[in-house]
């Protein structure tokens, strides 16, 4: 089934190349990874292939199915889904991959290892819970579900599986050029927080076309009022997840407001809102989210009383404020105009990049695969960990000892890659379906300390 | 007739006893959670060191062995049993990258362990009181490739029943067929030193069940 809908999108790059150039014109502060010239080396991988299933084969689904088979570590052994044609599509993308309908067939395969869920979100939580009982090592698609209940019964299950690898879809946390421009505004170049401000503008109506009309209401299950966690749930939460994830703070009320402006076809899910998120007395995220206009295409803006940081498709740029203090690394920053102001660009390998030779005046980019990529890749590096540590330990010390076991894969999950967990995952999931509420009751609501207990 | 037969049945009792008391009782103590092993390595660029705890394996030796360290040194009479296994790919450097190139070179896909089998040990003098050192020789495989090491092992009685077994050596990647690491990503800059040294820690307690050597 279909997760994300991208059909009639601006070509995101090429928006993104003339963002760039907007943006040195502008003169904001470019704030890149250490860049290698060449692409960094692929990690040889001696270990067994892990095998895994993706359950789920719409866009989203396959679009995992591609970038499964760009990792080292991973062999698709099935993919899975209940309408025949996602799977006959799915399985473009992975001629060897067994094809099943029922997912439960995956579960009973002792050869499956790790199982990715792509469904439609009402539907994560059997799986998940099926999944994880069955021995299987998960990775859920953000949000986790579409109720509290559901979202609260998946995290009660992953923090249980002390033996498997969960990990949450919210794939910018393990992505290594947002974890550099994190580690800039973590590390105070912004100052104290102000606020931050998010946005997803596009023009397409968000209905899938259907074969029949049984089918249409299954497939346009976003538009659903029931199982939908609407624009902000499906979308936002990966903007609410960067807010709280960059300031650090977990949010303590959200507001809201939505109407349908557009697409009038029945639906009962706004086509436009407007959310804020509160982070106790501190600074608020603006979320505003339409599939009525595609000005200015979708971006973060982190607010601080020293600089601004915007992140926008895997890059940022710090905009300085005049009189905030000088932070050494500004010495290697080229200069670029705003209006009439004059802007520091900063490239954060410069030394580096002038001993390779190469114009560390020059923006560039390395981590050229995109956070779905990193965030797999992840799963993976975190999966054989777990994997291997359990079968290392078992075989020399038995299985008998489980806390000292634990204890072994708590240590040696200190190596493991960043990736969001079954706590953020539930966060977030969390926030975004209260924050749907707020937009559909055009009310605020208090998210209580009880909300976010899983016990 | 009677009393014959008992005589017959008593004698029999007794050599029997005999026979046990003849055999020292075999004692197995088997590896347990919260060992540590170290390799310490150089390249040109920086040190490097990769750990593990797991140390898997048994040490079993007759209950004549001097394991009470407040008795002075004594001479050994029969090698104790020892077997060791470390899992390669619980080998961790913390950086994923390097430790795939170390798995790569330790021929991770063939040869999932480095093994360590002792064939000769023997208690080096010392006081009532000081640890107990042996001098050990055993069979070291690495990647497949075996090669005899010698070390000085301390045993230290660390709780009732369980025993620590410390010891340090020094051995040579090339001495087991691995070509000292030269990563791609270092654009051949950085090469690894063919010295590794070995440190552990090796947890072990004793088993529940009692084999007699009798019985083996």
């Amino acid at each position: 089934m279909n997760k994300q809908n991208s059909s009639v999108e601006l070509n995101r790059r090429n928006f993104i190349g003339s963002f760039s150039s907007m943006m040195m014109l502008m003169g904001g502060v470019a704030i890149t990874r250490s860049q290698d010239k060449a692409e960094p080396e692929k990690e040889r991988y001696a270990g067994p292939p892990i095998n895994c299933a993706v359950i789920g084969c719409g866009e989203w689904g396959r679009k995992i199915i591609t970038e499964l088979g760009r990792q080292n570590r991973a062999n698709l052994a099935a993919i899975c889904d209940t309408y025949p044609a996602y799977l006959k599509r799915g399985g473009n993308a992975a001629p060897k991959a067994e094809k099943v309908a029922e997912y439960k067939q995956l579960l009973d395969n002792k050869n499956i290892d790790a199982i990715i869920v792509a469904t439609p979100t009402h539907l994560h939580k059997q799986i998940v819970l099926d999944a994880l009982q069955a021995g299987k090592h998960v990775y859920c698609e953000a949000p986790l579900a579409h109720t509290v209940d559901d979202a609260r019964a998946i995290a009660k299950a992953a923090s249980g599986a002390k033996k498997l690898n969960f990990q949450a879809g919210l794939q910018q946390r393990s992505d290594p050029e947002i974890i550099h421009i994190l580690n800039f505004v973590r590390a105070g170049a912004a100052g104290s927080p102000v606020m931050t401000r998010s946005q997803y503008h596009k023009k397409n109506s968000w209905r899938r076309s259907s074969p029949n009309a049984d089918f249409e209401k299954t497939l346009n299950w976003r538009l659903d009022k029931g199982i939908s966690v609407g624009l902000v749930g499906e979308i936002g939460i990966h903007n609410i997840d960067a807010a709280g994830w960059f300031m650090n703070r977990r949010p303590t009320a959200v507001s809201g407001f939505g109407s349908t402006l557009l697409w009038n076809d029945g639906r009962d899910v706004p086509d436009t809102i407007q959310t804020l998120v509160d982070y106790g007395k501190g600074p608020r995220l603006v979320y505003d989210a339409t599939l009525c206009n595609s000005f200015d295409s979708d971006y973060d803006v982190f607010y601080g009383t020293d600089a601004t940081v915007m992140l926008r498709d895997r890059r940022g740029w710090m905009f300085k404020e005049t009189d905030s203090p000088l932070l050494g690394w500004e010495v290697y920053a080229r200069k670029e105009t705003f209006f009439k102001e004059v802007g520091i660009v900063l490239a954060a390998n410069a030394t580096k990049l002038a001993a390779q030779g190469d114009n560390p005046t020059l923006d560039t980019q390395t981590n050229t695969q995109g956070s779905v990529f990193y965030a797999l890749e992840a799963f993976l590096n975190n999966t054989d960990l777990v994997r291997t540590g359990v079968q290392d330990f078992t075989t020399n010390f038995g299985a008998e000892d489980e806390k000292a076991l634990v204890e072994y894969l708590t240590d040696i999950l200190k190596a493991k890659k960043p990736a969001a967990d079954w706590k953020d995952g539930y966060i977030a999931t969390v926030t975004a379906i209260k924050a749907h509420e707020a937009v559909m009751k055009g009310s605020r609501i208090e998210l209580s300390d009880e909300l976010f207990n899983i016990a | 007739m009677k009393l014959s037969r008992s005589i017959v049945s008593l004698i029999t009792v007794v050599a029997f006893v005999a026979t046990l008391a003849s055999h020292a009782e075999t004692i197995r103590y088997q590896a347990r959670p919260g060992s540590k092993v170290k390799l310490n390595g150089t390249s040109t660029m920086h040190d490097w060191t990769v750990d593990s705890s797991i140390i898997g394996g048994y040490i079993e030796f007759d209950s004549n062995f001097p394991l009470d360290p407040s008795k002075p040194s004594s001479d050994l009479k029969v090698t104790p049993k020892v077997e060791v296994t470390i899992p390669v790919s619980s080998l961790k450097s913390g950086k994923s990258l390097m430790d795939e190139v170390m798995h790569d070179a330790m021929k991770m896909k063939n040869f999932t362990n480095i093994t360590y089998n002792l064939k000769e040990m023997k208690p080096k003098e010392r006081k009532a009181g000081d640890p107990l050192q042996f001098d050990t020789k055993g069979d070291l495989t690495v990647a497949g490739v075996k090669k005899e090491v010698g070390m000085v092992v301390t045993m230290e009685p660390v709780a009732p029943n369980k025993l620590k077994t410390t010891g340090s050596t020094t051995v040579k990647m090339t001495d087991f067929g691995i070509k000292p690491p030269a990563p791609a990503v270092g654009l051949g800059l950085i090469k690894t030193g063919d010295d590794v040294k070995i440190d552990f820690e090796w947890m072990t307690a004793r088993k529940d069940e009692k084999k007699t050597a009798s019985a083996q």
